[in-house]
């Protein structure tokens, strides 16, 4: 009990009150430890008007009135100018009573407190600082002290300066009003020290603005207790019934909130009002909810009879009832959901399973259902090659439920395919890597082989073999040229070409071992790739001839092709042909080689294609060896007599090509020829 | 002779009878506003509201009989009409939810059947007939924001300090929310009831105010009397004392 508290009101109603206390609250425990203390501070005070009923009262209601509990602690927030209409702003009350002149300076002596604010009017500017006659109050305190004439002292050190370095009080006129904070207080003297620093005022004044403010600033309490002032009629009363914040429909539960007091918790004196008598699950939110979750129940039981006699609209029906006289209610989503699963649409019934499962998740039902669509979404998944998609699913599927042994087998499975996958990723970034080696080394070859082949051409002039060219022709390989040639890519757009037959990557892996086959029945080839460049123009010849010979397989492919797979690879090839034989033998290569890549990657194939290309790209530009032993062999045995089969065919058809070749090509030919004839002349 | 004799004793003793029906009656219409109260709190309704409620509800019997009307199906008709006008509309689902609850204690939620839809009906048939039996005025001017006001007044007469330490508007919030379980709230003005629960408030701790000429209150409400505060003051005492005889 509030010590203080019971000895102000008992001091107040004297011993009447004191004696019905002692009756009513003998025993409170609280009141005994007080009550001893309450008989010293009694003084005998006649009151005029002893009221009975009202000491009855207090004496009744005591544990109640002076627990410490009763008083709900202050809001602190930060001070805001009040705009007069989120309530009525009255002048202060003072100022209505008429209060005398000792007991208003009295009382603004007693309450006014260091971090106030004032607001007065500058009478003289001295060199040590200004003086202030105050005007009214701010911030919170609001007296009529406007005729009580106060002056404060505002000294000079309290006066920001104002940035150049002339004297700060030079800013400051008689006359201006001013907002300043008290920075001290001499009570005894009744001496007020002011500043204009914000620092002197209290905490939840620190945003305003002091220094010199003109009359609009001035607080609306004050130039309403002007108003009254000069106009004898205006009454409290008259002026709260004309203010626009009475009519302010909020105004209850703004003030409510100023005075810290809650808007739905109010407090009250009966005893079968207090708030610690009402039990949680009596409150009208509490019944709701259960009352929600139990109807939606009774809609989900009758959905999941219509689900099981078939009738599945009807099922959905009730189930979205349910949902909306109860929001993500468990047994609806669940219910839902194997409706949704059943129908097909998995993704909305792994949403709906995995919101059930967010409000309960312990729901047997729920995760036994979202393991299996999780399972059967993964396959799909599976089908359409997004591996990584489908093992996220797996995995969940297992974490949910470990003894789901389907989706623990498919999550193995799954994993040794990107396992697989992975590898043959990495064999590939590490040819890559090997094989840009080789390209940049290369060049240098390249430029080595120039210099030789000037060489060996001012030779020749002087030997004029012709038999060694032709024998190079034949022996010459096209395949372990660098990949810089450009005449290469072509062929290499061909070999790959004649690899991506075949939608299995086997069959592709096969295709490009079986290139390297061919290159074995063809030529023995050195694996010096200098070599291939002894006579550029041969080179050139051979190039073209092999172009001839590659482009006759891929025909011959093409027809094959036909068989294995849709016509969609079919009509790629053709054009990949025709574009081929288009553009002239010189320029093309890297950009041809673009064209491959993206080729490959505009085909319905998937990476593994690309891969195996690529593989079969490095395969014929480095040896073989490493290509042996990465393949197996039955598979390709048999495909490679298959292939070596074509080629034959291919072979005895390039005579017959050679009188189809587009007509650029023939022009070329014709230059060649020419330039072997202007060479010879030399 | 006798006819007079007999007539006057009837006349005390039908005053008597009264009295005691009134005592009775208003024995009653404690218990209900009690009623609405307490549903009012558990439904989370402002003060505003709750007190229409309840002035819904004095004003109905004051012309009503309590013998025709079912006093706790008005109440809660007088819930729902009162959070329309107040603008804190409440469903009736609530509302049949949580008086049922008062009835039947720890009893499971309604269901959705035909006796809840009844229940509903009757809601709203009543409400209908309060707005007719008082001709459609139902619109109230309540002593809340008076007091609130005049709370914000006094609390610029006293120290900072004294006015923390003093728990003066929990007090008379208390006593004007406790004013409306009796009929003293709709006898009276709003400023009128709002300046003697703030009286008594300041009557409770012993708060001693700067007098002028004028005391505060006598500036807050210009034609009031000091007899007239006594007088509802009492009024709101004696509610105190009925809670002990009722419950």
């Amino acid at each position: 009990m509030e010590r203080d508290l019971l000895r102000q009101s008992v001091s107040y109603h004297g011993e009447n009150l004191l004696s019905l206390l002692k009756c009513e609250q003998n025993e409170n425990p609280d009141f005994k430890n007080v009550a001893a203390d309450l008989a010293k501070t009694l003084n005998q005070r006649d009151k005029e008007d002893t009221s009975p009923v009202l000491e009855q009262y207090i004496a009744r209601k005591a544990d109640l009135l002076f627990a410490p509990s009763w008083k709900s602690p202050t809001p602190v927030d930060e001070w805001q100018e009040e705009s007069g209409e989120a309530y009525a702003i009255m002048p202060p009350l003072e100022q209505f009573m008429e209060v005398s002149f000792e007991e208003r300076r009295e009382f603004f002596y007693r309450d006014v407190e260091r971090g106030d604010m004032l607001i007065g009017r500058i009478n003289s500017v001295r060199d040590f600082g200004l003086f202030v006659t105050l005007l009214c109050t701010a911030g919170g305190l609001e007296r009529d002290i406007e005729d009580l004439e106060i002056k404060a002292l505002c000294p000079i050190r309290n006066v920001p300066s104002t940035g150049n370095h002339d004297d700060p009080l030079s800013y400051y006129q008689i006359g201006d009003l001013i907002r300043a904070g008290v920075k001290d207080i001499d009570r005894y003297h009744e001496k007020l020290t002011l500043s204009l620093y914000s620092s002197s005022l209290a905490t939840h004044l620190n945003k305003v603005k002091l220094g010199v403010i003109s009359k609009e600033e001035l607080p609306l309490h004050y130039t309403r207790g002007e108003m009254v002032a000069t106009d004898c009629n205006e009454t409290y009363e008259k002026l709260l019934e004309d203010s626009l914040g009475l009519s302010n429909p909020l105004n209850v539960d703004y003030l409510m909130a100023k005075l810290g007091i809650s808007g739905t918790q109010t407090p009250s004196l009966m005893r079968g009002l207090q708030s610690k008598r009402f039990k949680e699950e009596d409150f009208g939110t509490a019944i709701r909810k259960k009352q929600s979750v139990s109807w939606a129940l009774k809609c989900v039981k009758t959905g999941v009879d219509h689900f099981k006699s078939g009738r599945h609209v009807e099922a959905m029906n009730e189930y979205n009832k349910a949902l909306e006289i109860d929001t993500n209610n468990v047994e609806a989503l669940v219910a839902r959901g194997a409706l949704y699963a059943t129908k097909g649409s998995l993704m909305k019934a792994i949403g709906d399973f995995e919101l059930a499962l967010e409000s309960c998740p312990t729901h047997r039902n729920a995760k036994k259902y979202l393991c299996q669509t999780l399972v059967e979404r993964g396959g799909q998944l599976e089908e359409e090659e997004k591996l990584v998609t489908a093992e996220g699913l797996y995995k969940r599927a297992v974490v949910l439920d470990d003894t789901f042994r389907e989706a623990a087998e498919a999550l193995e499975k799954l994993q040794i395919r990107i396992q697989k996958s992975l590898k043959l990723k990495e064999q590939e970034a590490a040819k890559e890597q090997e094989k840009s080696k080789t390209v940049e080394t290369s060049a240098e070859k390249l430029r080595k082989i120039l210099k030789e082949e000037k060489r060996i051409k001012k030779k020749k002039r002087k030997r004029s073999t012709s038999s060694s060219t032709s024998s190079d022709t034949s022996s010459t390989t096209d395949d372990d040229s660098p990949s810089t040639s450009r005449k290469k890519s072509k062929k290499r757009k061909h070999k790959r070409r004649r690899s991506s037959h075949g939608s299995k990557k086997h069959k592709r892996r096969v295709s490009s071992c079986s290139d390297k086959t061919l290159e074995d029945d063809w030529f023995p080839a050195p694996p010096n790739t200098s070599a291939s460049y002894i006579n550029q123009k041969q080179s050139i010849t051979k190039l073209l001839g092999e172009g001839e010979q590659s482009w006759g397989k891929s025909r011959s492919e093409d027809g094959r092709g036909r068989f294995e797979d849709g016509t969609d690879r079919s009509p790629e090839n053709v054009k990949d042909g025709s574009r081929l034989g288009g553009p002239d033998a010189n320029g093309e290569g890297a950009s041809g080689r673009a064209r491959n890549r993206r080729d490959s990657s505009s085909s319905t194939q998937s990476e593994y294609s690309h891969k195996s290309d690529r593989f079969s790209k490095e395969c014929s530009s480095q040896g073989r060896n490493r290509c042996v032993s990465e393949r197996s062999r039955d598979e390709k045995m048999e495909r490679a007599e298959r292939y070596s089969r074509d080629q034959d065919d291919g072979r005895s058809s390039v005579g017959s090509l050679k009188k189809d070749l587009p007509s650029n090509l023939v022009d070329i030919f014709s230059q060649i020829a020419e330039f072997k004839k202007d060479k010879k002349q030399k | 002779m006798s006819t007079q004799a007999s007539t006057t004793v009837a006349a005390n003793e039908a005053r008597g009878r009264r009295s005691a029906e009134d005592v009775e009656n208003s024995k009653t219409h404690f218990r209900v506003c009690r009623f609405i109260i307490e549903t009012g709190v558990k439904l989370g309704m402002r003060s505003v509201p709750m007190a229409t409620a309840c002035v819904l509800y004095h004003r109905f019997f004051q012309s009503a009989s309590l013998l025709v009307y079912e006093p706790y199906l008005v109440a809660m008709s007088a819930i729902y009409l009162a959070g329309k006008v107040e603008e804190q509309h409440l469903r009736t689902r609530d509302i049949i939810n949580v008086c049922h609850r008062y009835f039947h204690p720890d009893s499971e939620a309604l269901e959705l059947d035909g006796k809840f839809w009844e229940l509903r009906d009757s809601i709203v048939q009543c409400e209908l007939l309060i707005l007719r039996q008082l001709n459609f005025q139902v619109s109230f001017e309540h002593p809340h924001r008076y007091l609130l006001h005049y709370l914000l007044s006094v609390r610029s007469l006293m120290n900072r300090h004294a006015w923390s330490r003093t728990p003066i508007a929990e007090t008379a919030l208390a006593v004007l929310k406790d004013s409306y379980h009796g009929s003293v709230c709709v006898r009276h003005k709003p400023q009128h009831l709002a300046l003697t629960s703030l009286y008594l408030a300041l009557q409770t701790y012993g708060v001693e105010l700067p007098r002028g000429e004028r005391e505060w209150w006598q500036v807050v409400c210009a034609e009031i009397t000091k007899a007239q505060i006594e007088t509802i003051m009492s009024e709101l005492l004696q509610l105190y004392d009925m809670e002990a005889k009722c419950t």
